[in-house]
């Protein structure tokens, strides 16, 4: 019984993996044909973002076929498994037409659909008992969806009414850091609580982010487990006409303890900083209405509103106080205002979740690497080590890709010696591909072992 | 012995159906709880099967609608059945079937409990005591109030996924994947064993019913109790008659607050959340908008989309909700009970309850604007403190309505011997009575436009010729009570028949 030993798949024979040159696993039906990227040359930073001609060199010469490929699989062979096979793909054309429940047998098919429909969005769905291109063939109850990756979006504009520096689709570094606490708080109680190991945070393209986890696991939950992990994660409650939407129980639960001590790390630079949420007026009197007492809400008034410039963080202590010496002078108050302020902090720094995207297993989300139809970005992964440093600008646009390109081969002439690179990696994409490419990696390495596991189990026998 | 061994069946099964203890040797069912693992080997007649079904059916209502109401069931002992094939009522009864186990286990003794348990081989792996001193603390702030002294509580570790309902409410330790469940929640843990095994019975049984399409006794009796569950859904023919799209706001006023708000944000975004159009959309279907108007409704109303854009993103979802997409389920309007329980608005949502949904001060702003005095917004705020959100509605009908026809809130709200009462006629009989209450959106709207109806004519001199009909048309269906579903009998477009295009 040496299973131990043999049970690791070592990062070598991994990495040898992402290394196979093309011919050998998939037809080489691309042997690298510059002369698109040439033609265009300078007039492609010209084109509209989202050009059918643009994105058709992005889908063949930038798009990271092979991971992708391998990501969606799930199987360190390179032969299609059903996985991939019964995967529902969705795209969105130029005229904004939607083609539901495509599925590919092979790579090659599926990047050959995309450079013929060359769409400007590429949605991912469920994996399905049959193929999805086959779903007419059967009665509609016994097309099911069986798996799918467990997924998170979060979007901006759901804290409109908490931030002040934009609104709508547009970011900035000051509001984005409402993702970055998102994503270490989400991300930590995934990989903590729920024992998740693959996850691939990926930029929506404009103004939100995404979450696939990627795990046997998660893939395989019900609905009705999407839902509890989904109410496990949220906090913010009510719509638009409810002020206080955050209502936590007087002993946290560890996991919010836990998000409560990131929120403090943030609570002072968005809250106080950036965005304005005690200097106007309008903005403080949102907090104000938060407090379940008009005792406080009208102590507090008076006095900002005698010195409006009071330095925020003095403000939010003197909303500290007047809560305490309230509960000083009526201690039957306690129950009611104790943690008022820390439900606050919550209200204004915790993540905001689509619950809708994560708790139904065939719903549709945008794929990482689809380039985004308004802001011209690709979608790119974001590594969560360094996800304080992101910013939503910098990832690129076709053109720039297109500039990159041309620049490289300028500098390097092809030359015998040296392999031949894939067009990513000349460009800044190269960075982003990597950081996708561990997350393949993670995944396949547990198949591995997965499989080694069941072939020993069964020579057992 | 022929007669011997009917009778003895007969009695087999009244025990069976009044669920009580079998006292013969072989004890088939020896505890009253029962994981429905062997089939009651028993020969039962097609009529008999029939009744149990229903009876069954019948508990697991009630205890669904006592459930809604957190009203303690009390007669729960019945027949044994199932008769399932659809997979959403399958669902439906998994879930209605855990109810009425988890009632009947927690009804049970203690000692009952175990014995079951003993019975079942149920292995939970526990958490030792070492584990249990060190992560102390965080079990007990996981559930402060079962786990008290987490020393003398055993924890069993299982898998997340078996304890969703405890992993939603945030109410267990979770940590790498594995919940960390105290005893005291060990009814869930069974409840899932139970859940589990149902459901593979149920997807055998499922399989095995297209056989059974050949047997023509027992697939008229199954497809019955199908719809004898599904078809408490009455027909109301709309009162204001075919609306037109352009009609709309004009009806606003006799909205209930829920729609009016939503219309009002929908005018004013030009533009609602997937929540407020299923919650609006399916109202205006109720109260008379045909499928043609409702896509002309919502095109004007999403001002801001082309025409395109409108039919790629939302006439689908229109013409869904009509049943002419997808599954084609003709979806009936959401009652009270199904928006206030239902999914709680999110941020930027428009739909749910007002009286359940605002923060008192909105709320208050809302009455305001309808001209609610100061006494009647405290009483309804105070309603809504109770949680008896249908019955502030209620009295916001009363209120609002009692102006609407010129009379004082004071004389409606005042019951017996008011002056609309007993004297005019026309009021008492769309009043709300105290017994009753708003159930259902498209009931507030059908009241108060018959209300409305009935006051002009009487105004305009009196009960004339048409006069009798409208006065008997208002009372509410005592047979339906807590569960209305309208559904509207439009033209010849709408009527679609489901069964025969499956």
């Amino acid at each position: 019984m040496d299973i131990d030993t043999n049970n690791k798949t070592s990062d070598d024979e991994l990495d040898h993996m992402f290394d196979m040159d093309d011919s050998n696993v998939f037809r080489a039906d691309n042997p690298w044909a510059r002369a698109p990227v040439e033609s265009l040359g300078a007039s492609a930073s010209d084109l509209a973002a989202d050009s059918p001609l643009l994105l058709k060199l992005f889908y063949q010469h930038f798009f990271p076929m092979k991971p992708y490929f391998q990501w969606l699989n799930y199987d360190i062979s390179p032969t299609p498994s059903r996985t991939f096979m019964n995967r529902e793909f969705c795209f969105t054309l130029h005229d904004e037409t939607y083609i539901r429940f495509q599925s590919y047998k092979t790579m090659d098919e599926f990047r050959q659909e995309l450079a013929r429909l060359c769409p400007a969005k590429i949605d991912l769905g469920a994996i399905y008992n049959i193929r999805p291109k086959d779903k007419s063939m059967v009665r509609p109850a016994a097309f099911i969806p069986v798996s799918k990756e467990l997924v998170f979006d979060i979007d901006m504009t759901d804290y409109d009414e908490i931030r002040t520096c934009c609104s709508g689709g547009d970011v900035c570094t000051k509001c984005w850091e409402f993702m970055t606490v998102a994503m270490k708080i989400i991300d930590v109680a995934l990989r903590d609580d729920f024992g998740f190991k693959h996850l691939l945070w990926v930029y929506s393209g404009r103004r939100g982010i995404h979450c696939w986890i990627g795990d046997e696991r998660a893939r395989k939950l019900n609905n009705e487990q999407r839902k509890a992990i989904v109410s496990y994660l949220e906090v913010i409650k009510g719509g638009t006409q409810q002020g206080r939407k955050v209502k936590l129980p007087n002993t946290l639960h560890p996991s919010l303890s836990r998000s409560y001590d990131i929120i403090g790390q943030h609570f002072p630079s968005i809250v106080f900083d950036s965005q304005d949420v005690l200097t106007e007026p309008d903005n403080w009197e949102k907090v104000l209405a938060i407090i379940p007492d008009d005792g406080v809400q009208a102590s507090l008034r008076s006095e900002w509103e005698k010195s409006p410039t009071r330095d925020p963080s003095k403000k939010w202590e003197d909303l500290k106080d007047a809560i305490g010496s309230a509960i000083a002078a009526a201690p039957k108050k306690r129950q009611a205002l104790e943690h008022v302020p820390r439900d606050i902090m919550f209200q204004y720094t915790y993540p905001r979740l689509d619950e809708k995207v994560s708790t139904n297993i065939n719903h549709l989300l945008k794929s990482p690497f689809c380039v985004h139809p308004k802001t011209g970005r690709v979608c790119v992964p974001i590594p969560i080590e360094t996800c304080e440093e992101f910013d939503p600008k910098s990832p690129p646009t076709i053109p720039m890709l297109a500039k990159e390109l041309d620049e490289y081969d300028a500098k390097h002439p092809p030359s015998e010696n040296e392999p031949k690179l894939q067009a990513w990696q000349k460009t800044s994409l190269r960075g982003h591909v990597e950081v996708f490419e561990r997350f393949v990696k993670g995944i396949l390495r547990d198949v591995a072992e997965k499989k080694k596991m069941e072939s020993s189990k069964s020579l057992d026998f | 012995m022929f007669t011997q061994e009917r009778t003895q069946t007969r009695k087999t099964r009244q025990m069976l159906a009044s669920g009580a203890r079998f006292t013969y040797d072989d004890e088939p069912y020896p505890t009253r709880l029962n994981f429905y693992r062997d089939p009651p080997a028993l020969e039962i007649s097609i009529e008999e099967f029939e009744q149990f079904a229903l009876d069954r059916m019948q508990v697991l209502t009630a205890l669904q609608t006592a459930q809604m109401r957190n009203l303690p069931p009390d007669q729960m002992d019945k027949a044994v059945g199932d008769a399932i094939r659809n997979q959403e009522l399958r669902q439906w009864f998994l879930r209605a079937e855990c109810a009425l186990f988890r009632y009947r286990f927690e009804k049970e003794s203690l000692k009952e409990q175990l014995e079951f348990l003993e019975k079942q081989n149920l292995t939970w792996k526990k958490v030792s005591d070492d584990d249990k001193r060190l992560l102390k603390d965080k079990l007990k702030a996981s559930s402060p109030f079962k786990a008290q002294n987490v020393d003398d509580e055993t924890f069993f570790e299982v898998d997340f996924e078996r304890v969703c309902g405890l992993v939603g409410k945030r109410q267990v330790y979770i940590h790498a994947g594995k919940a960390f469940v105290p005893l005291a929640d060990q009814v869930v843990l069974v409840l899932d064993e139970f859940r589990e095994r149902l459901a593979q019975a149920l997807e055998v049984t499922g399989r095995a019913l297209p056989r059974m399409d050949e047997d023509n006794r027992l697939m008229p009796v199954l497809n019955n109790i199908n719809k004898q569950y599904l078809g408490r859904e009455f027909t109301t023919s709309a009162v204001a008659g075919e609306i037109q799209a352009q009609d709309v706001d004009a009806l606003k006023i006799h909205m209930p607050l829920c729609m009016e708000h939503l219309h009002d944000e929908l005018r004013r975004e030009k533009h609602t959340k997937h929540g407020g159009r299923m919650q609006y959309g399916l109202f205006l279907k109720g109260i008379g908008l045909s499928l043609e108007q409702a896509l002309i409704f919502w095109q004007t109303a999403f001002a801001n989309k082309s025409p395109d854009e409108f039919n790629k993103q939302y006439a689908y979802n229109v013409r869904h909700s009509y049943g002419m997409e997808g599954k084609r389920t003709d979806y009936t309007p959401y009652s009270c009970k199904s928006i206030i329980m239902g999914s709680a608005p999110g941020v930027g949502d428009h739909h749910g309850c007002p009286f359940r949904h605002f923060s008192a001060p909105n709320l208050r702003a809302k009455l305001a604007a309808h001209q609610v005095d100061e006494f009647d917004t405290e009483d309804i705020l105070g309603l809504v403190g109770a949680k008896h959100y249908q019955i502030a509605c209620t009295r916001y009908y009363e209120v609002t309505r009692a102006r609407m026809i010129g009379g004082s809130p004071d004389t409606l709200r005042g019951g017996s011997g008011s002056a609309l009462a007993s004297g005019q006629g026309a009021g008492s009989e769309f009043r709300v009575a105290s017994q009753e209450q708003i159930e259902h959106p498209n009931q507030f709207f059908e009241q108060s436009y018959k209300l409305m109806q009935q006051h002009k004519s009487t105004a305009a001199g009196g009960a004339g010729a048409n006069g009798d009909q409208d006065m008997e048309a208002a009372p509410l269906d005592p047979t339906v009570k807590g569960r209305y579903t309208y559904r509207k009998v439009g033209g010849p477009s709408s009527i679609v028949n489901h069964d025969m295009e499956m």
